[in-house]
């Protein structure tokens, strides 16, 4: 068996923080959301499998290079123009070798649980089924028994709430179906199969996991995501703690990183490697912190995910916010959460208890207040003193 | 340069031996070739590609062998020229790396003694010396018969009935890999990966008996000698491919993280003497060859003005034959392999002469690191392609660490400058991210570049040394002849060969001599020169006077070589696959230069 990974993909809706990596490489709980995944399949002996990339592959093939350091053998197929996702098997079809395949997306986190319930219970073609509460984004299916009879990718009208996760098994036969699609414009698998469903083409049976199956539609989706897989179960130091500093519950810290004195930690709480924090700083659950991160002193941070090479500021209060790489932030950063309306892509959102989001590379000036749901672009710069809401664009400049 | 392999073991020799050349491919060859025990004694060599001699090799079995890959500097490149050699009678075989310096002497000498020469090379005369002390002693033959030679060597050699290989070093590279039930030895530790990761480095002078069950090691006096295996922490993996087109993008890629584990643990201890303990120092001399002479360069600048300390850079090949002053400064040498002959060579003379020594590499337990009494790691990984790109960028953290060090130690720099410098430096992984970002507008910049035969490359300050590097770069993978040149100088001379078929790179940052340098640009320009300006975002006084600007981030002046830096690496890059050049192996160069 192998598994077909589809990471090709941008992850639009996550933009800014799609910048420079697809969602599969975003980090939560400090690993990329692709790591998740392919651990998942090598926990159930899926250790072949073919990676099909294309937007800003490079960060993906760096990390898992042929696969040895996960203890998979990974391929890779690239699909340099966005063509859909059964262009991208009918790429990876030539790889199967003959064999049965999984087909996994390669942007939402799963567990090994996940795959175990597939293998367990697949029964000729098989689709993972989960339960969503915004079912519209997804592909929503109706089921008789265990048997999927229709499938309609992004309903417009309401029709339950069990949507497709984007993962299969297929025996080797139906390597196929996707084989003539390599010259079609852009079309999802689920199009395909929905195609086939309704002409009684295909019997699809829908399997229902107990195990993780977490996406991330919109930034401020991370934060959930991120403390769903932040299942840290111990204290782990290796880097320097100074005296007076309190670590509460499952904290990791790497190596080469500096808690200065007086801080308190509250876990589940993983900081990176190379970072520098404190002193007098507070950090609290379902935090992630990655490498090279600077914060400064008597600042606050609760549930937050801070990307790598960050710097916030001393003076500073963040409260459930996702912070870009190298976001610099000088001294007095407030962003506090609140229930809150987003617009977003002529959308809008009601979302409770939310904080900000902010693009890589944005340097903040001091005294900056961001209110609860804005989305700030990667790159802009925003002066000292100013108040930011809403959405920015990136590069754009606040005065 | 060449490679050498070894095995002897429970394994096919063949492959394992031609597995170890290809991964020794890098250090460039123009031929090579085997030598198997196999009812008797067996060799296949040619000239041209391993895979052309892999598909021509018979089948062979056999557990132990010898192999080379030859990079010829005596005699061409041909299959008589090529490794293994033979004795007269055929029950010898050689390898060899290295230079015998008075062969013709003793080939005159074996030839009346009527020896039979094959071969143009120096080589030769070591195999048919061995024939001559050869008793059934196969090691106290390889002794004996370099007791006689002058010259720099790695040498491997096995004889018809013999279960073992004997091996010797000097100022020559030799690993060996000690496995369970096999043993293999390379001329690097790539080649051995593959089967263990448990290696000793031979020292100066050692020789050594190798079978499939045993490692006898003897010192430079013949005596029985205690090596203790070293574990590498590479997996052979770190150094493939993996979905990248060439090396050198992939190990361009892997500069953030390579910058993040230089600086991993050093930056926090600054002022505790991470890098070097409290020493007096009242003057530094910064010694290296090709890129790392670039480094040092750079490091120049950088020690200058962080700790204030009178600095100067030598290149090793001259520094080694310089006469010396009297004045013994700190010495620090720069060398990615830690085995480049010419800075080897420097560290001893630094030692003669009584400086106090700190050598600058990323190869853990590599010969210069035994040699000088301190050592900085720089935790680049391993690094394949030919042209320097993630060792270079290092080496600039170790110049950028020991600058702070020294500058703390001197009281030169006060508490909040060094905070400040380490902010961004521990931001620097961000900013070269930020660059590797904007590749393809760097690759859609330099069809400029790709068409030209000449090309300059200007800065001052300390990017002066930065377009230095990045002019070596285009030489070496694009085969455009590019000069790096201080922009101040360019009135003396060079401004005479610039017309619109010479194109220009200029890099001009936020420094005191940001005006100067716009003034040098312009003039340039005025020469109908098309003109490729690097230089920060918001210069627009910089991009309205090139023709095309690639921005770095904004950076403190001092800190700008590094994502220059990385800008000029894909320009090389970039350029190099437009015309088709064979990036990770160009012509006539070797990763490692093991010979003077």
């Amino acid at each position: 068996m192998k598994a077909i990974i589809l990471a090709a993909g941008e992850g639009k809706r996550l933009r800014p923080f799609t910048m420079s990596r697809p969602k599969g490489m975003i980090l939560v709980g400090n690993i990329p959301i692709l790591e998740h995944i392919v651990k998942a399949l090598v926990d159930n002996g899926v250790n072949d499998i073919i990676m099909v990339v294309g937007y800003r592959k490079n960060t993906i093939m760096l990390h898992f290079q042929d696969g040895r350091k996960f203890g998979a053998s990974i391929e890779y197929v690239f699909q340099e123009k966005p063509l859909g996702t059964a262009h991208a098997l009918a790429m990876a079809e030539p790889r199967l070798d003959g064999e049965d395949f999984l087909i996994v997306a390669g942007d939402n986190v799963i567990d090994a649980k996940l795959i175990s319930d597939l293998l367990d219970q697949k029964d000729g073609p098989t689709m993972v089924v989960a339960e969503s509460e915004i079912p519209s984004k997804y592909g929503v299916v109706n089921t008789d028994g265990d048997r999927i009879v229709e499938l309609v990718e992004k309903p417009e009208i309401q029709m339950g709430n069990i949507i497709n996760t984007g993962i299969y098994y297929f025996p080797n036969r139906f390597a196929n179906l996707f084989k003539s699609q390599i010259f079609s414009k852009e079309l999802g698998i689920t199009q395909l199969l929905s195609d086939q469903i309704s002409d009684s083409l295909i019997d699809l049976k829908a399997v229902k996991s107990v195990g993780r199956w977490n996406d991330a539609v919109y930034p401020w989706d991370l934060l959930n995501v991120n403390a769903q897989a932040l299942d840290l179960t111990s204290q782990i130091v290796k880097g320097t703690v100074e005296s007076n500093s309190v670590l509460k519950g499952a904290v990791n810290i790497g190596a080469g990183t500096r808690i200065r004195s007086g801080c308190y930690i509250e876990g589940p709480v993983i900081i990176g490697e190379g970072c520098d924090i404190g002193p007098n700083v507070v950090i609290l659950s379902s935090t992630s912190i990655g490498n090279g991160v600077q914060i400064g002193p008597f600042s606050y941070i609760s549930h937050c995910l801070v990307m790598s090479n960050a710097l916030i500021g001393s003076h500073s209060h963040v409260s459930r916010s996702v912070i870009g790489d190298g976001v610099r932030a000088r001294a007095g950063l407030f962003a506090p959460s609140d229930d809150c309306t987003v617009r977003l892509d002529h959308e809008i959102f009601n979302l409770h208890d939310v904080g900000v989001h902010i693009g890589q590379d944005t340097t903040i000036g001091s005294r900056v207040v961001i209110s609860p749901g804005a989305v700030v672009g990667a790159d802009c710069r925003i002066r000292d003193g100013v108040r930011v809401s809403g959405s920015l664009e990136n590069k754009s400049v606040v005065v | 340069m060449c490679g050498i392999v070894g095995y002897a073991g429970g394994r096919r020799a063949v492959d394992v031996l031609l597995d170890g050349l290809r991964r020794l491919e890098y250090r460039g060859y123009d031929s090579a070739g085997v030598a198997i025990s196999y009812e008797g004694l067996k060799i296949f060599k040619d000239v041209g590609q391993l895979s052309k001699i892999q598909s021509n090799i018979p089948n062979w079995e056999g557990g132990m062998g010898i192999g080379h890959t030859r990079w010829a500097t005596c005699g061409r490149p041909s299959k008589e020229n090529s490794h293994p050699f033979t004795d007269c009678s055929g029950r010898i075989a050689l390898v060899h790396n290295g230079i015998i310096e008075n062969h013709l002497s003793l080939r005159k000498q074996l030839e009346e003694e009527g020896h039979k020469f094959t071969s143009e090379t120096d080589t030769e005369v070591l195999v048919h010396l061995m024939e001559r002390h050869y008793d059934g002693n196969t090691h106290a033959a390889l002794v004996t018969a370099l007791s006689e030679v002058k010259g720099t060597y790695a040498v491997a050699a096995m004889a018809e009935g013999d279960d073992h290989i004997v091996v010797a070093r000097k100022e020559n590279p030799l690993v060996i890999g000690v496995g369970v039930g096999e043993n293999i030895l390379a001329s690097d530790v790539t080649a051995i990966l593959n089967l263990t990761s448990r290696v000793i480095y031979l020292e100066e002078g050692d020789s050594a008996i190798v079978s499939a069950n045993d490692i006898t090691i003897f010192d430079a006096q013949g005596n029985r000698a205690k090596r203790d295996p070293t574990t590498i922490t590479w997996s052979i993996e770190d150094a493939e491919k993996g979905g990248f087109e060439h090396y050198m993008l992939k190990e361009i890629y892997e500069q953030p993280t390579a910058i993040h584990n230089s600086l991993l643990g050093n930056l926090d201890e600054i002022y505790a003497g991470a890098i070097i303990p409290d020493i007096d120092v009242t003057s530094v001399k910064l010694v290296a060859c090709g890129s790392s002479s670039h480094a040092a360069m750079v490091g120049k600048y950088i020690i200058e003005s962080m700790a204030k300390l009178p600095t100067t850079v030598e290149l090793a090949s001259e520094y080694r034959y310089s006469p010396g002053t009297g004045e013994n400064p700190f010495t620090i040498l720069l060398t990615q392999s830690g085995e480049t002959a010419d800075t080897l060579a420097a560290a001893r003379e630094a030692r003669r002469r009584g400086c106090r020594t700190m050598s600058v590499t990323n190869m853990v337990g590599s010969t210069i690191s035994r040699e000088t009494d301190h050592v900085f790691y720089t935790n680049a990984g391993p690094e394949t392609s030919v042209a320097a790109t993630k060792s270079y960028i290092t080496q600039l953290m170790a110049m950028y660490l020991l600058g702070l060090r020294l500058g703390t130690m001197r009281q030169a720099l006060d508490r909040a400058e060094v905070r400040n410098i380490s902010t961004e430096l521990r931001s620097m992984p961000r900013y070269v991210n930020g660059v590797l970002d904007e590749a393809s507008e760097i690759e859609n910049a330099v069809e400029m570049l790709a068409s030209a035969n000449h090309a300059f490359y200007l800065g001052r300050n300390i990017n002066y040394p930065t377009m230095l590097e990045g002019a070596l770069k285009l030489k070496e993978v694009s085969y455009i002849h590019a000069e790096g040149y201080a922009a101040g100088e360019l009135k003396h001379g060079p401004l005479a060969l610039l017309d619109a078929t010479t194109p220009v790179v200029a890099a001009c940052v936020n420094d005191h001599t940001r005006e100067k340098m716009l003034g040098n640009i312009s003039e340039v320009a005025a020469r109908d020169s098309p003109v490729l300006g690097i230089g920060l975002e918001d210069d627009r006084d910089l991009a309205a006077i090139t023709d095309i600007k690639i921005n770095i981030p904004t950076v403190s002046p001092i800190l700008s070589p590094v994502p220059l830096t990385v800008v000029l690496q894909l320009i090389a890059y970039y350029v190099a696959k437009k015309r088709g050049c064979p990036i990770d192996r160009p012509r006539n160069l070797a990763k490692s230069v093991t010979v003077e």
